[in-house]
């Protein structure tokens, strides 16, 4: 699963200017005939730290991702659904794994990100940071929350840098899992008894204002981000995302019995666009800032991990290993 | 005793985390980094090794461990696994636009036969590299006129990679075993989630009430 | 064969995998080193999956479905032994548990596999490989660990020491010991003990770890009758808190 609504930094425009024109041609080049960019490949420095920066989110977001879902793990009700949750929780970590292995090929290396995860110098997926009360939580996110991310993913999986494209299809190939699995439980929970109903639909209200928080703030179109899009590091716009979600997904919750908690939530005839509530993009900043309900526990987990794994990592470190970026 | 963290996580709680941890941590003196081994896997008898990506492990053994279940965990598509630590892989520059690079290769074999090296081409940019064969030559240099000289290709090669066969830890056929799973295993796919049964007949039933 | 016999000999089985399961997913998203937490999340889910199996046969031989035998029986209903329940600790502790309960799991199915109840024989070939991986892993890190730092060695044998009686808990003989064997269903604990110490030792024979002196330990007897340490019944609970909330729902 991954968060969306990347905030892409700004930089100056100087920093274009100082690369060699022939090369940067060159690459333009590339991209424009549909071939990936390789990591030995020669690219302009916005484009490096862009796709760092984004990646590393990425992986961050599916590290902290398995910590809401992983609260359900030792609860899970009956053999299948147990199984399946260790699974997914599973393969969100391993997609943590791919995601970082992608961004170290671009000269950062795993250690030094997940430094800056732990030191509050990186960010992760805002949708993390609020807490999974009930079973139906799980089940919101493993359906819904995966749906948001699978839009984006596909999206990304186009673009030009091929280690992230490579390890975006595995992800998607994994997240078809995730996404049967979310909507089974759902189905179960919406369709079953009327305890089920009343714990899903709580769960719904619940996640509904930070599932549209997920895709972000409307992007402010900007030389910058043409740029971006014409290099296919940003592949779809934050509002495009989520319209596809909800084009994709709100008839599925409705057809469910389930209500959403936007009574202005519909979708435009004419203009084929849905209409919703203004989300509260106040609260979005307050929560990306550290002031969330779950951020303070998210991180103080990660850095017990961190911790209470150093005497492993003391005792299997050769003192001459050294470290080399990964090949692709 | 400082207070430990509240948790809707009874796994959380278990671990006891001191409050201390919730504020951010000063940075880490020295990256306990371990080195970095490429992973390769066989899907079926027949086909060639392909390139899956890298893991992190302190030694060959255990990046195989790692490698293992982390690009093999669901084992219908793996017949057969290997690693190669990455400085031991000596690798080309990139070309593109349907240039070879092989066609940047001049000098002819040596003769030399003493070491023997594996051999892996990307043919498209965004793809994996896969393993075309085994060449006997004196060095990587030599390995690759080698390569050049054994595997013609139509396709344009845009990426080698070399590395030496000694270099390879490669699964024992005798293991072969470790990736068979039982049918029930199949909670880990798509395919094993079917319920629009469930959603017709709870429509049916709230159009009738 | 005697039906009563074989219902023991599987429940100890299950029961063992599937708390051991749940105890090791405790580590999924936590663990030491972000591949390892992989690969610590497969075993987990492959000693549930296991149980599950092992639960199905009970199913057959007259026993409650597996969801209603695993999720709604209390503790003194539990076949497992206690080293299986024990919290997991640090790193230390879950990996020497492990090393020593997945050594003796292997040759359990390594000797079940030749059993006459071909039920059983069967599901044991099935699941070699995966215990097969479990050993090799288990075996390599303990073999790393167990002669790295001072450190690690020290913490390595104080949990060794600390689970060594709870380890030789796993072999407490079934009230059935003659029947199983007589009839072919199984060797025995007493032969599985004996080839599991022999394992034991070759492994830490390697390490600068000191295998405690097993003949003068008491072995934490009683979990196969159903007497079990404080911390089985809170697992418990915690495994069937949500489907306990309508046990007849479908979840």
């Amino acid at each position: 699963m991954y968060g969306g609504g990347n905030v892409f930094e700004a930089m100056k425009a100087t920093a274009l200017a100082e690369e060699d024109p022939q090369k940067l041609a060159e690459f333009e080049a590339r991209i424009d005939r549909g071939e990936k960019i390789e990591p030995k490949d020669w690219m302009p420095q916005l484009y490096r730290k862009q796709l760092i920066r984004m990646i590393e989110q990425h992986a961050h977001s599916e590290i902290i991702g398995a910590l809401p879902e992983g609260t359900w793990i030792t609860r899970a009700p009956g053999f299948k659904r147990k199984l399946a949750l260790m699974a997914k929780v599973q393969d969100e970590v391993g997609h943590a794994q791919l995601l970082y292995s992608a961004a170290e090929t671009l000269g950062k290396s795993r250690e030094q990100m997940i430094d800056d995860l732990i030191t509050g110098k990186s960010k992760y997926s805002n949708i993390f940071n609020y807490p999974a009360f009930t079973w139906a939580d799980s089940c919101f996110i493993s359906w819904l929350v995966d749906a948001g991310a699978i839009v984006n993913q596909v999206a990304n999986s186009k673009g030009s840098y091929g280690p992230y494209c490579r390890a975006l299809e595995r992800i998607c190939a994994e997240e078809s899992f995730h996404l049967k699995y979310g909507h089974h439980c759902v189905i179960h929970l919406a369709t079953g008894t009327k305890k089920q109903r009343e714990m899903m639909q709580a769960a719904v209200n619940r996640w509904w204002a930070p599932m549209m928080h997920f895709f972000g703030p409307s992007d402010k179109i900007s030389v910058h981000s043409e740029i971006l899009m014409r290099w296919k590091v940003k592949m779809a716009s934050n509002d495009e995302c989520r319209q596809q979600f909800l084009d994709m997904y709100v008839p599925k919750i409705w057809e469910l019995g389930l209500t959403v908690p936007d009574e202005n939530l519909k979708k435009n005839q004419e203009t084929g666009q849905w209409e919703f509530t203004e989300p509260d993009w106040e609260e979005f900043k307050r929560v990306i800032n550290g002031d969330g309900p779950c951020n303070k526990e998210r991180l103080a987990v990660r850095r017990t991990a961190e911790e209470r794994g150093r005497w492993v990592r003391e005792a299997l470190l050769a003192p001459k290993a050294k470290y080399v970026t990964p090949l692709a | 005793m400082s207070m430990t963290l509240k948790s809707l996580d009874p796994r959380v709680d278990r671990l006891g985390i001191p409050e201390e941890w919730a504020s951010p941590m000063a940075p880490k003196e020295s990256l306990d980094q371990f080195e970095t081994y490429e992973a390769f896997v066989q899907m079926k008898e027949n086909k060639p090794f392909e390139h899956v990506g890298p893991v992190h492990a302190p030694n060959e053994e255990m990046a195989f461990l790692f490698a293992k279940e982390q690009y093999s965990r669901r084992g219908m598509f793996c017949h057969a696994l290997c690693v190669i630590k990455t400085e031991n892989i000596q690798t080309t520059g990139f070309t593109d636009n349907n240039i070879s690079i092989y066609d940047s290769i001049e000098s002819m074999p040596s003769g030399d036969e003493s070491e023997s090296f594996e051999v892996f081409h990307l043919l498209k940019r965004g793809k994996q590299h896969k393993y075309v064969g085994n060449v006997n030559a004196k060095d990587f240099e030599d390995a690759l006129a080698v390569a050049k000289q054994n595997y013609p290709s139509e396709k344009p090669v845009f990426n080698v990679w070399v590395a030496r066969s000694e270099h390879i830890l490669t699964s024992d056929d005798e293991d072969r075993d470790i990736w068979e799973t039982l049918k029930e295993k199949q909670y880990r796919e798509a395919i094993d989630y079917r319920a629009q049964d469930k959603i017709k007949a709870f429509k049916e039933r709230t159009s009738e009430a | 064969m005697n039906t009563e016999a074989l219902k023991e000999l599987l429940y100890k089985i299950a029961d063992d995998q599937l708390i051991l399961g749940h105890r090791n997913s405790e580590w999924t998203g936590f663990g030491p080193l972000l591949e390892e937490d992989i690969a610590f999340s497969s075993m987990a889910q492959d000693k549930v999956g296991q149980s599950w199996q092992f639960y199905k046969i009970l199913n057959e031989l007259g026993e409650s479905d597996p969801d209603t035998v695993a999720f709604m029986r209390n503790a003194d209903q539990f076949h497992n032994c206690q080293f299986v329940e024990l919290p997991n600790g640090e790193y230390d502790f879950s990996l020497i548990r492990h090393f020593l309960f997945d050594t003796a799991e292997l040759i359990r199915f390594t000797m079940l596999a030749d059993s006459t109840y071909e039920p059983i024989s069967q599901l044991a070939k099935k699941i070699r490989g995966e215990v097969k991986y479990h050993t090799m892993h288990a075996n390599i890190w303990i073999k790393q660990l167990g002669s790295a730092t001072p450190e690690s060695i020290q913490r390595l044998q104080d949990s060794l020491n600390q689970a060594m009686p709870y380890a030789l808990g796993i072999f407490e003989p079934s009230p059935f010991e003659d029947d199983l064997i007589s009839s072919g269903t199984f060797v025995g604990e007493k032969a599985l003990e004996s080839e599991w110490k022999k394992q034991i030792k070759e492994i830490i024979d390697q390490t600068e770890l000191d295998l405690p002196d097993m003949d003068s330990l008491t072995p934490a007897f009683g979990g196969r009758s159903g007497n079990h340490t404080e911390h089985l019944q809170p697992l418990l609970d915690e495994m069937s808190e949500v489907f306990r909330v309508d046990p007849t729902a479908d979840w």
